[in-house]
């Protein structure tokens, strides 16, 4: 069956097309060339001119696992009653949720709505990647996958502390991405998770850990290394030390050069980019943090941008949120620790924009994004749902498209925030190109999905078609179709089919040898059995719906 | 990656899930641990027929006639839900068809520690954790053992740790009623330290600590029968701690308004971490109700909730961990989807035999801690159906029904 997108405005950054007017042929859930003349188009959709991208990708949304299901538990007050419609009513019970803590049905249904047809889990636990997938498994419309953590797991911490040699690092780090179903390695707060169950509360860059004696520099720089030896797609994830903290930019500055020139990509770079000038002690440092990216050539970043109202944050930094736990709004959290592999903490959160902090916040992710020259390197995230909600990317993206709307905006904050942020001062609009790239191209290439994030022949059929307008948050709310592997899902920004997606996944090679010393360390000092710790290809595909996705590594 | 070991089964006869049980432990049936010994005792593949009012059906017979009362049903409602995760997501969907409620065998004491959650959030470990760093470990109204056979052997009287000396652990139980502390034993023969007290005077002695932990003065020289003084050297020890750890068992907590008492344990918690490092651990767990409550959560957005018997007019009944569970003898009609080898005083209205995980089937369970979930694994395969299989033919059958009506 072949189905035919006629006379589509092509924005696919992956072939620098900006606009070009071309038409699209789908076989197989695959984009196709032209096929031969005699061969039969069984749909075919005029779009005369419409605006075609491929789907979105968002590289960072914290969509399943422990802390999310945490949220969704300490927080029924966000939780209200709606009548579904078909074909959702079929899967979803009635409970919508705040889309702050969505259900697995509710945050298919909300992205594949707005055009995204893949989102990536940030934070896995190792030893709770079995929940995570569980919960991704049950997400509807869109592909999964995740980054796994380490960097906090005593594990790899006494493998630093006893000097063991890169490449047992290397094959612990493969081995890692095979037992949780990953795609990526993520480190949070290096070392600090750690120490904090050592009764440390802060953990700087070059500050020996308590127990381990050993830097987080030097965590970052094994991780890296190794993620760069194994010919990983997608850099070391990180998430650097003292979020929040006034001052931060300092460390994330330093954070940049610990990879020695290995690629790195520093997440949710708004709550590290923060000086101590001011009255207040609270400062914007975003010029110095995308100046810093502008130069430093190996290093990507989202943004983690915030938006006003009420969310819930949920993290591995334990902590740091910890100390975020005296902020609670409303006041209750979760902080756990977590299996000697990590821990975390939940801790709802309002953002209001007559708030001095929380108003700078906003100016400062704006700032970064505007700041940042080169859209293939920053990335458009809230960090869902600590920024705020993923549903707010329509009304992100018209921030950053649109300069007279978000001026308006800047004039309603706090007057002492306006007062310390250059946010007017800076003229630049997103162009539909820029945001095509930083939401499609780019987070393909960062992940390594080579055939997702473009419309080029080979590609799945991940396809979302717009109608331009001046109101960039009402185009991008509502996708006129929405493809899923050539399927059409979406009309009118409503759900007409429900589909599974499928996992995301690396393997890279390794020496099977390390698992030794693993089984050992398990049987010495866990609870379970390493063999239960590996999650087989089967068990994601477990009751019919999801199945796995590898893509092979250092191609 | 291929699993070359001999294969372990979990065994999910309660929270705990201990990963280490051998085909060759449950061939000769030495068990540590009762539960796991009763568990793997059972016979399931009976051939067992599906039931209608107590007569043998075909499963197809039996399937229409549990579609047919959910159809009747105004307001239905599916109970015991002792099962796993798959299982779970079976029940979920039913009730999403048919517009029941769901609730869980041990929702009451679930739902005490989801109070407490909701209303405060906590600051919690696993088991691992305390395996590793706990030096203290205070038992509050439990001997956590009556639920958890093996919590010592595997988690605190063990081997090796990675920052504490195992057998140098301090065990303190306060309160609770009958309780067994052998456990509390260490290996070299150190009794554990007894703060006695009734569980009916835990909430005045719980919230007489918190205070004493947070320096606020306590009046008086007893609390319900404990010296202010113990108490005042109990908050010391706790202060002191590397890594206490505060143990409470939600089902031994069954008085009226428990969840302040738990309340209180997790606020203790939360003041000795702002100086110290301490966690809580709730214990016990059974019948896959963790598994339930968190993919309900996830899938609904929303929690289990309490029964509500009265307002239903038919009732879903699983009972695969708990073979002898029924519901409160009023209800009815009750469509038992249930263990093969289930005791019935009176025949439910449809029984249908269904394979129970981690021992006719595979599955996966959380444990009680809630961070770990693990793989079940047939430790005795049989072809009775799967939960999912059962519901999804009832699902297929009301479906079915609708198009014709």
């Amino acid at each position: 069956m072949i189905t035919l997108l006629k006379n589509a405005r092509v924005i696919d950054p992956a072939h620098h097309k900006d606009g070009v007017l071309e038409d699209i042929y789908i076989r197989d859930g695959r984009i196709i060339a032209k096929p031969a003349e005699t061969e039969k188009i069984d749909q075919a959709h005029e779009l005369n001119g419409k605006i075609v991208m491929a789907g979105a990708i968002d590289m960072h949304s914290h969509i399943g696992g422990g802390k999310v299901n945490i949220a969704r538990m300490l927080l029924p007050e966000y939780q209200d009653m709606r009548r579904m419609q078909e074909p959702e009513a079929h899967i979803c019970g009635a409970n919508c949720s705040h889309h702050a803590t969505p259900n697995t049905t509710d945050t298919g249904m909300r992205y594949i709505e707005m055009g995204y047809t893949a989102a990536f889990e940030p934070a896995i636990l190792a030893v709770n990647a079995r929940q995570a997938h569980m919960e991704m498994g049950d997400t509807p419309m869109i592909d999964k996958g995740g980054y796994a953590m380490l960097g906090n797991d005593d594990y790899l911490l006494r493998l630093l502390s006893q000097n063991a040699d890169q490449k047992t690092i290397n094959d612990y780090v493969a081995w890692t991405l095979h037992a949780t179903q990953t795609i990526g390695i993520k480190v949070v707060n290096p070392g600090g998770i750690s120490a904090f169950k050592f009764n440390e509360r802060r953990q700087d860059l070059d500050q020996q850990h308590s127990h381990y004696h050993i830097t987080p520099r030097r965590i970052l720089q094994a991780l890296s290394r190794a993620v760069n030896d194994l010919g990983i797609a997608k850099p070391l994830h990180v998430h650097c030390n003292n979020l929040g903290v006034a001052g931060n930019f300092q460390t994330t500055l330093d954070t940049m050069g610990a990879s020695d020139g290995l690629p790195m990509h520093l997440t949710h770079i708004q709550f590290h980019s923060y000086g101590t000038e001011g009255d207040k002690k609270f400062s914007s440092a975003a010029a110095n943090i995308a100046e810093a990216i502008n130069q430093n050539k190996h290093i990507t970043a989202d943004v983690g941008q915030i938006l006003f109202g009420q969310t819930v944050t949920a993290s591995g930094d334990n902590m740091m949120q910890h100390l975020n736990a005296k902020v609670a709004n409303p006041k209750k959290s979760v902080i756990m620790d977590i299996e000697c592999d990590a821990g975390c903490g939940v801790v709802p959160f309002k953002y209001r924009d007559e708030n001095y902090v929380n108003a700078l916040q906003w100016a400062i992710g704006l700032e970064v994004f505007l700041s940042v020259d080169d859209p293939w390197r920053v990335f458009l995230t809230t960090d869902h749902p600590n920024g705020a909600p993923f549903t707010t990317y329509p009304h992100l993206i018209r921030l950053l498209m649109d300069k007279s709307f978000r001026n308006d905006a800047f004039d309603k904050l706090n007057l002492d925030a306006q007062a310390m942020s250059n946010l007017k001062a800076l003229d630049r609009e997103y162009t539909l190109y820029e945001i095509a790239t930083m939401t499609r191209s780019a987070p393909a290439k960062l992940i390594g999905l080579q055939d997702r994030g473009h419309l080029g022949v080979g590609a799945a059929a991940d396809i979302t078609v717009y109608t331009d307008q001046p109101d960039k948050e009402a185009m991008f709310s509502k996708p006129d179709l929405v493809f899923k592997d050539g399927e059409l899902v979406v009309k009118e920004g409503k759900v007409i089919k429900v589909v599974w997606g499928a996992t995301h996944t690396a393997k890279p090679a390794f020496d099977l040898g390390v698992e030794k010393d693993i089984k050992q360390y398990f049987d010495r000092y866990h609870t379970m059995q390493m063999q239960h710790f590996k999650i087989s290809n089967d068990h994601i595909a477990e009751d019919g719906r999801n199945h796995v996705i590898n893509h092979v590594q250092g191609a | 990656m291929v699993n070359t070991e001999q294969t372990m089964h979990a065994c999910p006869a309660c929270g705990l899930l201990c990963d280490d049980i051998s085909a060759d432990t449950i061939a000769k049936q030495q068990f540590s641990c009762g539960k796991a010994a009763k568990f793997y005792a059972r016979s399931t593949s009976l051939n067992v027929q599906p039931q209608v009012n107590g007569q043998a059906v075909s499963l197809a017979q039996a399937v229409k006639a549990a579609a047919e009362l959910l159809q009747q049903a105004q307001s239905p409602l599916i109970a015991g839900s002792s099962t796993d995760v798959h299982g779970a997501r079976a029940l979920v969907s039913l009730a999403n068809q048919n517009g029941a409620d769901m609730t869980h065998l041990n929702a009451d004491s679930t739902l005490r520690n989801m109070k407490v959650l909701q209303h405060r959030g906590w600051q919690t470990t696993t088991l691992t954790e305390v395996r590793n760093r706990a030096d203290v470990i205070l038992m509050i109204g439990t001997d956590v053992v009556t639920h958890n056979a093996r919590f010592f052997e595997r988690v605190v009287w063990v081997d090796e740790a990675m920052f504490t000396e195992p057998s140098a652990r301090q065990i303190i139980y306060l309160g609770g009623d009958k309780l067994k502390t052998q456990a509390g034993v260490s290996p070299d023969g150190r009794a554990p330290q007894m703060i006695a007290c009734a569980s009916e005077h835990l909430p005045e002695v719980v919230s007489a600590l918190r205070a004493l932990i947070m320096n606020k003065p306590v009046a008086g020289e007893n609390i319900a029968g404990v010296p202010v003084s113990t108490l005042a050297a109990l908050a010391e020890t706790l202060k002191a701690a590397k890594y206490a750890t505060l143990v409470w068992v939600s089902k031994d907590l069954h008085f009226e308004h428990a969840e302040l008492t738990i309340e209180n344990i997790t606020e203790t918690v939360v003041a000795l971490n702002q100086k110290s490092r301490a966690m809580g651990l709730s214990l016990g767990g059974s019948d896959g109700d963790t598994s339930v409550n968190y993919a309900h959560t996830w899938l609904n957005g929303v929690i289990i909730d309490a029964p509500h018997w009265q307002d239903h007019d038919a009732v879903v009944w699983v009972n695969s961990f708990s073979p002898e569970a029924m519901p409160p003898a009023e209800v009815s009609p009750v469509i038992v989807l249930g263990a093969a080898d289930s005791k019935f005083t009176t025949p439910p209205a449809v029984f249908i035999p269904v394979a129970t995980p981690g021992l006719d089937t595979g599955g996966q369970q959380f444990r009680v801690d809630g961070s770990v979930t693990l793989p079940l694994t047939a430790a005795k395969p049989s072809d009775v159906p799967t939960l999912s299989k059962v519901v999804a033919l009832i699902e297929q059958a009301i479906a079915n029904e609708g198009k014709q009506a």
